[in-house]
């Protein structure tokens, strides 16, 4: 499981990306995800897939890893692309008349698939392509420690003298932290599972579910004994929310913070400005 | 079938096939490769006398095996390498190593959780092979039980029962036998039936770990395996485990095999050893061999049993003890001993030197050279 | 002011139940001397792991008083007392918090409010005793649990406590990192200045240690030195404790009127003889080829 889920686990390289400020990379990211939403072409998508291919390349990871990590949501991406094509083709009959600039439509019964919907499809899988590989070049460069450091620190200035941000942070920290431990666990009783008869892999889909609902106790009560043994562990080494604490790892923001966020700026307002020139 | 002859023609003493074996992975492919190379659902491997548990019938054979984690990918981590293993029907076996040698990853092999990537895996009539369209394994996981190291990990129902007769239920057992069989598993390890209605996390951990074990055995498994048992568990609870565990294999005839750290816990009732070290088997035998083999146990991240020391040291003072079997239990070592002291005060009454007692240790320790 | 041994630790009249109905802890009384090592054991659910939960306010007794560096602990002075205290716990995964080893160490001495370079003193020593100094940019993924449980030590090490509590530290790992901790604490009790309490099942533990606290359904049922203790078959029944193979041997022997004389005297100390075995195994960590590997 934690070999299948490889997103969230920092890839070490030299590379520039890895150096920047995560606050930098967070506000990237959030930028990046604005111009996807706001983009509804091809030609924006096309840039944007340019800009975050010069990024990757940055990052010195090969591509392969970076396509790994869309493996594990292929069933979704293909799931939404149907779901987008079957809805598309089920309007298509309304849309015909509408669309002029149709390349060509083919109906069956009360399905029409035209370019149009096709076109739309693929955008809306490539779009959550891009943003499944952008999210995992985050995680592949920055540790999950300092994204949250990173958050903590886009959020401080909000949550003010409260305690919010630091509660936050420490929350994230252990999830990211944790949340493999519980996937493994989870795995585990799947094979004690298996190892009695009930092997998923066999099962129908009702059985899967059922099963994946058996899962539910017993995952849930390790979870909650874990977090246990974490609150006791965290108490004994004298941790205490609001506390004072001093910083191991300052966050230094440098000039090519700045530039990277900047060029990632641009991205929204150019996504909006060809929205409504092109 | 051909596939058991072949290796049968080539069986050979435990220690001699952890040299020898790897020059027969070299050989094999030659000869036998066009079997592994058609993998054909589960082949039958055709035991000539299925009913009979003669000591020298194979439960499992286990043929050049490797194992890697995650095969062709950037994270692939070998776990197994070139294992050869023979386990007769009927023996109990203990499985030692340190964490990362591979120990778990074998047995999971071995009720095929986990399919070869190299070699033949043969359990019972069901041979495993690598690249082989996952088969329907239910009728080998019927037979061969695995209880995993945590006993939350078996334990998902609202009770005990439940979490006993799940086994049984899947491998199309009726329910009033199903229930039949719980109680039958609760009776094998020693547990109160009464707790047959508890909620399973409701119990302490010495009967959280048996439940678990039960509910393996509900199934009625000719083959057993156990992923450290007894870690966990305070010492006295460990050593009763242990005697349920020898009653499983000496009164049932199962199969036990039982993976720990702890060689010593195990070593009164174990047949036969095998010891995991960086993804291979390093050594198969029984426990004199593995006494022979004491001074390499560290280097396998194992403990050296306080059996081993023990009788060390002694035949260190009374050599006559060195041509004496590794005695089991306590009570027959102090026998033992007893026997060579009254002995030897019988014989002379010489003034130990130092000299003498260098002497001394030299046949035992020429003995365990000759061995390695 | 001075009396003939600071008692460190002072427990007096403690009563502590999690519920009403069953009480874990009755009339427990208990002192401790600073530079003592004491083994609390005793049957799973006997109450061990609770009683050295009082020492540093993770638990608070309904009544009596615990008293820690000859003060009573009160929910006041519970944080500066846990500054003074450490513990390491059964699961080195449910307590390694940072990414990396470096950074999990650093979690504790960021609570004590320590400038960076003395947080990297502390680190750079710490690590270095406890041999994982090649370790510090690993993920706890990366580590095998006997690596992860000395990373523990060293975050708990690492703020200098005067206690150092464990809390079955030994009972999830294998059997070569078992010895490797149990070495470390000797190491800690020869060093002198900590006060030890090691929760354990283990009998080489047991052994080594100074004093034996042993627990049944919550009250103290010996409190005694390792030797006496396991002289007493009907405390060793009680505590669910077997008896090592080598004082099983050494009995039988007595019982057939072997070994009064010189021949159990080399026989008598285990733990000597463990002791120069641990040391030859330590030297070889560093060649830690068994790094992780998927079990």
């Amino acid at each position: 499981m934690r070999d299948k889920l490889i997103i969230g686990r920092m890839i070490p390289t030299d590379s520039r990306v890895h150096e920047l400020d995560p606050r930098a990379k967070i506000t990237a990211m959030l930028l990046f995800t604005a111009a996807l939403i706001l983009s509804n072409g091809w030609p924006q998508l096309a840039a944007l897939t340019l800009l975050s291919i010069l990024v990757l390349a940055a990052t010195k990871i090969p591509a392969k890893t970076y396509l790994r990590a869309l493996r594990p949501l292929r069933w979704l991406m293909l799931f939404v692309f149907l779901f987008q094509l079957i809805a598309g083709a089920g309007n298509g009959a309304l849309n015909l008349s509408a669309a002029d600039a149709l390349l060509w439509s083919w109906t069956w019964g009360p399905f029409t698939l035209t370019s149009a919907v096709l076109s739309s499809a693929l955008l809306a899988v490539s779009r959550m392509a891009l943003l499944i590989v952008f999210t995992a070049m985050l995680t592949f460069t920055t540790t999950p420690s300092m994204l949250s450091r990173g958050v903590e620190g886009m959020l401080k200035p909000l949550s003010g003298k409260g305690t919010g941000a630091e509660r936050f942070s420490l929350m994230m920290r252990l999830a990211l932290r944790f949340i493999p431990a519980l996937l493994e666990e989870a795995q585990t009783i799947l094979k004690a599972q298996a190892a009695r008869g009930a092997d998923y892999e066999e099962m129908q889909l009702k059985e899967k579910a059922r099963l994946l609902l058996s899962l539910l106790v017993p995952v849930t009560v390790g979870a909650f004994r874990r977090a246990e043994e974490l609150t006791t562990s965290l108490e004994a080494r004298g941790y205490r929310i609001g506390a004072p604490r001093t910083a191991y790892r300052q966050l230094i923001w440098r000039s090519a913070d700045t530039w990277f966020t900047l060029l990632f700026a641009i991205l929204p307002l150019g996504a909006l400005l060809m929205r409504f020139t092109l | 079938m051909i596939g058991w002859m072949k290796v049968n023609a080539r069986k050979k003493s435990n220690s001699e096939a952890d040299e020898s074996g790897r020059k027969s992975t070299r050989i094999d492919p030659a000869t036998g490769g066009s079997e592994a190379a058609a993998p054909i659902g589960i082949i039958p491997a055709g035991n000539p006398q299925p009913t009979s548990m003669s000591e020298g019938d194979p439960a499992i054979r286990l043929t050049d095996v490797d194992y890697t984690y995650q095969a062709g990918s950037p994270f692939a981590a070998a776990a197994l390498h070139d294992v050869n293993i023979r386990i007769r029907k009927g023996t109990l076996v203990g499985i030692a190593g340190g964490t990362g040698s591979g120990k778990s990853t074998l047995l999971q092999l071995l009720n095929g959780l986990l399919l070869p990537t190299g070699g033949s895996v043969e359990v019972l009539d069901h041979a495993l092979l690598p690249n082989m369209q996952k088969p329907k394994l239910n009728t080998l996981r019927r037979r061969i039980g695995l209880s995993f190291q945590f006993p939350e990990q078996h334990l998902f129902e609202d009770t005990v029962e439940k979490d006993l007769m799940f086994g049984p239920l899947n491998f199309g057992l009726a329910r009033e036998e199903a229930r039949l069989k719980a109680v039958g598993a609760m009776k094998s390890m020693g547990l109160d039936e009464a707790l047959l209605k508890r909620h399973p996390l409701t119990l302490s951990g010495g009967q959280m770990r048996k439940v678990a074990i039960a509910s393996v055995l509900a199934a009625g498994p000719e083959i057993v395996m156990l992923d450290e048992p007894t870690a966990t568990l305070d010492s006295a609870a460990r050593r009763e485990l242990i005697a349920l565990l020898a009653r499983l294999c000496r009164e049932e005839g199962r199969t036990i095999l039982m993976v720990t750290h702890r060689i010593e816990e195990l070593m009164e009732v174990a047949d036969e050893w095998i010891v995991m070290h960086e993804g291979r088997a390093v050594f198969q035998g029984d426990a004199d061999e593995l006494a022979d083999r004491a001074e390499e146990l560290e280097h396998w991240g194992v403990a050296v049993p306080e059996q081993f020391r023990c009788w060390a040291e002694w035949t260190a003072r009374l050599p006559q003890l060195a041509a004496l079997p590794l005695p089991r239990t306590a009570e027959e070592m102090a026998k033992r001993i007893e026997e060579a002291v009254r002995g030897f005060a019988e014989r002379e009454s010489e003034p130990e030197d130092e000299q003498q007692k260098e002497s001394e240790k030299q046949p035992n320790r020429e003995r365990s050279k000759a061995h390695a | 002011m001075e009396r003939e041994a600071a008692a460190v630790v002072e427990l007096r009249d403690i009563e502590f139940a999690y519920t009403k109905e069953d009480t874990v802890l009755k009339s427990v009384n208990l002192t401790v001397q600073q530079g003592e090592w004491i083994a609390v054991v005793g049957e799973s659910g006997c109450g061990k792991s609770t009683l050295v939960r009082l020492l540093n306010a993770l638990l608070q007794p309904q009544s009596g008083t615990v008293s820690v560096f000859g003060e009573k602990l009160t929910e006041h002075n519970a944080p500066l007392v846990r500054a003074r205290i450490g513990m390491v716990f059964q699961n080195p995964d449910n307590q390694f918090i940072g990414e990396t080893v470096e950074e999990d160490i650093a979690f504790g001495l960021e609570g004590l409010c320590l400038e960076r370079a003395e947080m990297e003193r502390r680190i750079e020593v710490y690590t270095g005793k406890l041999n994982i100094s090649s370790l510090l940019l690993k993920h706890p993924g990366e580590l095998s649990g006997g690596q992860k449980q000395r990373c523990a030590v060293a975050a708990c090490l690492s703020m200098e406590p005067e206690i150092v509590v464990f809390d079955e530290a030994t009972s999830m790992q294998d059997e070569r990192s078992r010895r490797e901790l149990l070495d470390v604490i000797r190491d800690m009790k020869e060093q002198g200045g900590y006060t030890i309490f090691s929760v354990t099942h283990d009998v080489d533990e047991m052994l080594a240690a100074d004093r034996i606290v042993a627990l049944q359904n919550g009250t103290i049922r010996a409190d005694c030195a390792p030797t006496s203790f396991f002289e007493n078959k009907e405390w060793l029944r009680d505590c669910g404790i077997e008896l090592p193979f080598r004082l099983r041997l050494e009995q039988q022997l007595k019982a057939r009127g072997i070994g009064q004389s010189e021949i159990s005297k080399k026989l008598q100390q285990p733990g000597v003889k463990q002791a120069v075995e641990g040391g030859r195994v330590r030297d070889r960590l560093d060649e830690s080829k068994r790094e992780e590997k998927i079990e």
